[in-house]
This record gives C-alpha cells, structure tokens and sequence, in this order.
C-alpha cells in the first residue's frame, strides 16, 4: 500500500487528486452532462499535453483524431450495429492509423512546419467530412448517434441510457487514461521524450532514434483523441462538422495551455475552464469567444505558466512564507 | 471544352495571385521577425470587409483598393506595437496562441459590427462585363486581378531585391544580429515588415470581396491555405510563395470543373502528395 501511495505508485502524485476532483464535478456542476463534456474534453487535451509538455510537439491538428473517432464510432454503431466495446475500439484504432500515418508526413520536420502540417492535415480531414456528405451528413452533421449500453459477450451489463451512469462510465475511462499516462510519462520511454524536447541533437546523438519516439507518442496521443471523440459522440447523440474543423484542434490546444503544460492535472483544469466558459458566457454574450482572445493574450503575457503553473507557484509561495 | 480548361485556367492565376499575396505576407514576416502569425486569415478576412464597407461609404473600389490594405496594415502596425513586439523572444508556442487570440478577437468585432451573415460585394462599374478574346470571353475584373496582383508581386520584388529596405530585410532573415550591430534600427523595420506582410494579405482581402464576398469565419480556412503554400514552396521564399500559390490555385480550379465538392480537397491531397515526394517542399533545403 506505501509503494502505491508514492508519486510513482497507482495512486500517488496528482492521482488522487483527479480522483477527487471527477467525483466533486457532477455533484458541484448543475449537469452531469456538463461533468461529462468536462471529462472528455480533458481527456482530448491530456493527450495534446503528452505531446506538447512532454515530447515538445505542438499538434495543431488534434480535431482531426477526435473528428475521425466521433464519425468512424458512429458510423459502425449506425451501419455496423456494432456495440459500445467494439465502436470505441474502432475509435482507439482508427485515431492510432491516422496519426501514424500524419505522423509519418510531419514528423520529418521540426519547429514550425510541424505545427502547420498537422494544422493542414487537420483541414484535409474537414473537407473529407465535408465532401462525404453521403457518410457524414456533411454540414448537417451525422444525425441520431446510439449510445448502447455496455455489453461483454453479448450481454448487456450496464445500461448507459441516463446521463448519471455515461459520467460514471466516462471518468473511469478517464481515470485509467490518466493512471496510464502518468505511467508512460514515468517509463523510460516519457523521459526520453522529455530529452528530446530539452535538446533534440543531444538525444539524438546519445543514441535515441529520436523520430521513432515522437512517432510513437504522436500515435498514442491519436487514439486517446480518437476515444475523447468517439465518447463525445456519444453523449451528444450527435457528431456535428465542428468535431473535425481547425476550431476543435483550436480549443484543445487553448485547454492544453491554458491549463499548463507539464502537467497531466492542469489538462483537466484547463478543460474545465474552457468548457465552463463556453458554457456560462456563451448564454450571457453569443460573441465571447473575443473574452477568450483577450484571456489567451493575458495568459501569454501574464501567467505563462497556465491556470496549473499559477496554482503552483502559489503554493510555492505560501508554504515558503510558512518556513518564514 | 478547350475554352472551359482556358476559363479554369485563368481563374486558377487568379486564384494562385490570391493566394500568393498571402502567403508572401506570411513568409515575409517568418522570414525576418521569426515569428508565425496565426491571425494572417484573419487580417485577410478584414480586408475583405473593409472592400466591403470603404465600397458603401465612398463608392469608389479604387479608393477601397487603396485604403483597405493600409488601413489592415496600420492595424498591424498598432498590433506590433503594442503587442507582438513583447513576445518575439518567447518560444513559438507562444506566437500561435497570441496570435490566435487576435485572430479570435478580429473575428468576434467583424461578426459585432458586420453581423454573423456574409456580405456579397459588387463588382465595380468599370470593370463589369467581359473582355472578349476572339470567341472567348473572359470577365473584365478577373482579368484585373490577375494584371493587378502581377504588377503587384513585380513592385514587390522589387521593393525586397532593390531597395535598401529590401536589402535589410532580407540581410535581416540571415543575422538579426548583425543587423542591428551594424546601426540599424531592428525594432523599426521588425513593425515596418509586419505591416507590410499583413497589409498584403488585407490586399488580397480586398482583390478577393468581389468575387467570394465577406464571411466572418472565412480566416481559418485561408489561414490553412496560405499554410499549404508555404509548405510547398518552403517557409520564407519569395518564388515559393508564387510557384506555390499558383500551383495550389490551378489545381482548386481546375478540380472545380472535374469534380466540385472536392476541389478544396483537392489541394491538400496536393500539398500531401507535394510533401511524400519532397518532404522539404518543391524549394526547401533539408
């Protein structure tokens, strides 16, 4: 049990504190809707932030992973028939082909032509949405996506149908996502990440073949996209054209660095924040997305850090006035 | 058919013009300032509705040619002042998101003042109707805009190749440094050169009203245009923006006749089968 309470233990770090706070969300939140929005969303941004805060890749093209899982979901539950395991396993997959394959056209270039080869890429999956209207509805979007109940075997064990059991279901996918990530970010395998994104050429000429490692990162971060996607589907009922344009690739990036960057908590933070401010404000002022220009300007020249990184020093500041 | 394939052809110079007057902007600013501007599409985008309101107010599309890009350049300008100059040391990273804020905060005004509807602009009196060439006519002001943003790309090269202020630019994209070390002020031409990229890409905001009018969601989706072009053509080059633009603007074009709803898929299956063939673009240097 003290092996698992340790930083590097199932439990121990920022764990438990995620724990608290997706069991805190719905019972604060109005809706376990909104909860479950929140989640899938950090989910989504969690897996930028493995790129961006660990491997030093920025993805401008994240939309297209969670676009691909949330219309490839749907479209095997809906043609398929195919059920709740076997759509998000598509999803997983899919998202981790796509990103290979993207991955294998950007990842041969650095800096800033990687940001807008996902950033292209990322375009052409819109207009492929857009041109298959015959598939995706097109700028309708796809219409009455199933949320089946969760079945093993052929026996349906949990009914998903009220937005109380899909929380649930959503944060313990959440739940093993961030156990799993903060085990990879442990691995070997996330401290040459982080080697790579210090210096490059010195990973490198240490030995690491530096674009396998980013590849294999860049494909992870895909499928865990996919899956944010594939659940968001899910709980909309619906995979409108915004799943896949610049916009969705927009705002994960915004949550990954508005939450902080280096640090799997602030994803959720991040998230939580973007989302709740779409929600309150978008009520109040159809035209706030100008308080999220402004707050992204501050934020770059105020608290560079992100809403994580202030917490911190925070903290930092208080206990060190507690010595004092 | 033969004149369909000229028709498409010509749009497509059309096009590219437009798309090279954006993405030379882009370049240019990357080029000197190192810095990538997010709002490109966006300053595009106000271009196009300043053609659109200069139009209403005076009535005189020379005038809109003419103030348009100056007024979306002086915005730039205060931009840079105010703002972008206190981020140039920060990682990439950092631009984008800056960047994206201003692009996020020209939108929201243009749908505040102009409404979340597009607007169609008229084509102006003077250059209404076609130009006919033996049996093949041709619309007068698509002609303009190809001659227009040809004359325009020459002054441009001129003003990068043959002027001193070209000459610093361009000495500049090496060694800022050096630059700076040699008694030049770096701030100075940093503001002058974003202007200019920026106010290029309010030009072809303006050139393109006529045509494809004001939509205030219009930025992301020329921003992901010009992103092609540069990766083609290769980040920083003058000739690769041209060759780039043109290219990705002939293939729009002509798709439109083969197959319509895919046509803007069309240019970044090009840009994809661009990048498998050369990974570092058609100029870029490994």
């Amino acid at each position: 049990m003290k092996r698992l309470m340790t930083s590097k233990g199932l439990f121990g770090g920022t764990t438990l504190a995620v724990l608290a706070i997706l069991v805190l969300l719905p019972l604060v939140l109005p809706s376990a809707t909104l909860a479950t929005e929140i989640v899938i969303f950090a989910m989504a941004a969690l897996a930028c932030n493995l790129l961006l805060g660990y491997g030093g890749l920025l993805s401008f093209g994240q939309g297209l992973f969670f676009g691909a899982g949330s219309y490839l979901s749907a479209l095997a539950m809906i043609h398929g028939g195919v059920g709740l395991v076997t759509a998000l396993v598509i999803a997983i997959v899919a998202g981790a082909v796509i990103a290979t394959f993207v991955g294998m056209l950007s990842i041969r270039r650095t800096g800033i032509y990687f940001v807008m080869l996902t950033l292209a890429f990322s375009q052409t999956g819109y207009f492929l949405a857009y041109t298959l209207s015959k598939w995706t509805g097109g700028d309708n979007g796809l219409l009455d996506v199933p949320r089946p109940a969760f079945a093993l075997f052929g026996f349906d064990l949990v009914d998903l149908k009220g937005a109380h059991a899909y929380y649930v279901f959503v944060a313990l996918i959440f739940l093993g996502v961030y156990v799993g990530a903060r085990r990879v970010i442990d691995s070997p395998f996330g401290s040459t990440l982080v080697a790579i994104r210090e210096n490059e050429s010195r990973a490198s000429a240490v030995g690491f073949d530096t674009r396998h490692f980013k590849m294999l990162a860049f494909t992870l971060s895909g499928a865990v996209t996919a899956l944010a996607g594939a659940l968001y589907g899910m709980l909309i009922n619906y995979v409108p054209l915004d799943n896949i344009a610049m916009a969705m690739s927009e705002n994960i990036v915004i949550m990954t660095v508005i939450g902080g960057t280096g640090s799997l908590l602030g994803s959720l933070l991040g998230a939580g924040t973007l989302v709740l401010m779409g929600e309150i404000l978008s009520s109040i002022w159809p035209r706030w997305p100008l308080v999220l220009g402004v707050l992204l300007i501050l934020i770059v020249v105020f608290l560079r850090g992100g809403l994580w990184g202030g917490v911190e020093s925070l903290i930092g500041r208080m206990t060190r006035k507690d010595e004092a | 058919m033969l004149n369909l394939y000229l028709f498409q052809i010509l749009n497509g110079l059309g096009l590219g013009m437009i798309y090279f007057l954006i993405s030379v902007g882009l370049t240019i600013i990357f080029g000197l300032l190192n810095f990538v501007n997010f709002a490109h599409g966006a300053f595009f985008m106000i271009g196009c509705y300043l053609c659109y309101a200069l139009l209403q107010v005076t009535g005189q599309f020379w005038l809109a040619l003419v103030l348009g890009p100056l007024i979306v350049g002086a915005l730039a300008w205060g931009a840079e002042k105010v703002l972008i100059r206190r981020i140039y040391h920060l990682p990439h990273t950092f631009h984008i998101l800056v960047t994206v804020g201003v692009a996020l905060i020209l939108q929201e005004t243009a749908v505040i003042v102009w409404g979340p509807v597009g607007k169609s602009i008229p084509i102006p009196d003077a250059l209404q109707g076609v130009v006919l060439m033996g049996k093949f006519a041709y619309p007068k002001y698509r002609l303009f805009l190809i001659l227009f943003s040809a004359v325009i790309g020459f002054l441009l090269w001129l003003l990068l190749e043959r002027t001193r202020f070209g000459a610093l630019v361009r000495a500049g994209s090496e060694s800022t440094e050096m630059v700076s070390l040699l008694g030049t002020n770096i701030y100075k031409l940093f503001s002058l050169t974003f202007a200019l990229g920026v106010g290029l890409a309010g030009l072809a905001g303006v050139l393109s009203g006529p045509i494809r009018g004001a939509q205030p969601f219009m930025g992301p989706e020329v921003l992901g245009i010009a992103f092609v072009v540069v990766v083609i053509g290769g980040m920083g080059s003058f000739s690769g923006a041209l060759v780039g633009g043109l290219l990705i603007g002939l293939v729009q074009s002509l798709m439109t006749t083969i197959w319509p709803e895919g046509a803007s898929l069309m240019i970044y299956g090009a840009m994809a089968a661009v990048i498998l063939l050369r990974p570092y673009g058609l100029f870029g240097r490994a």
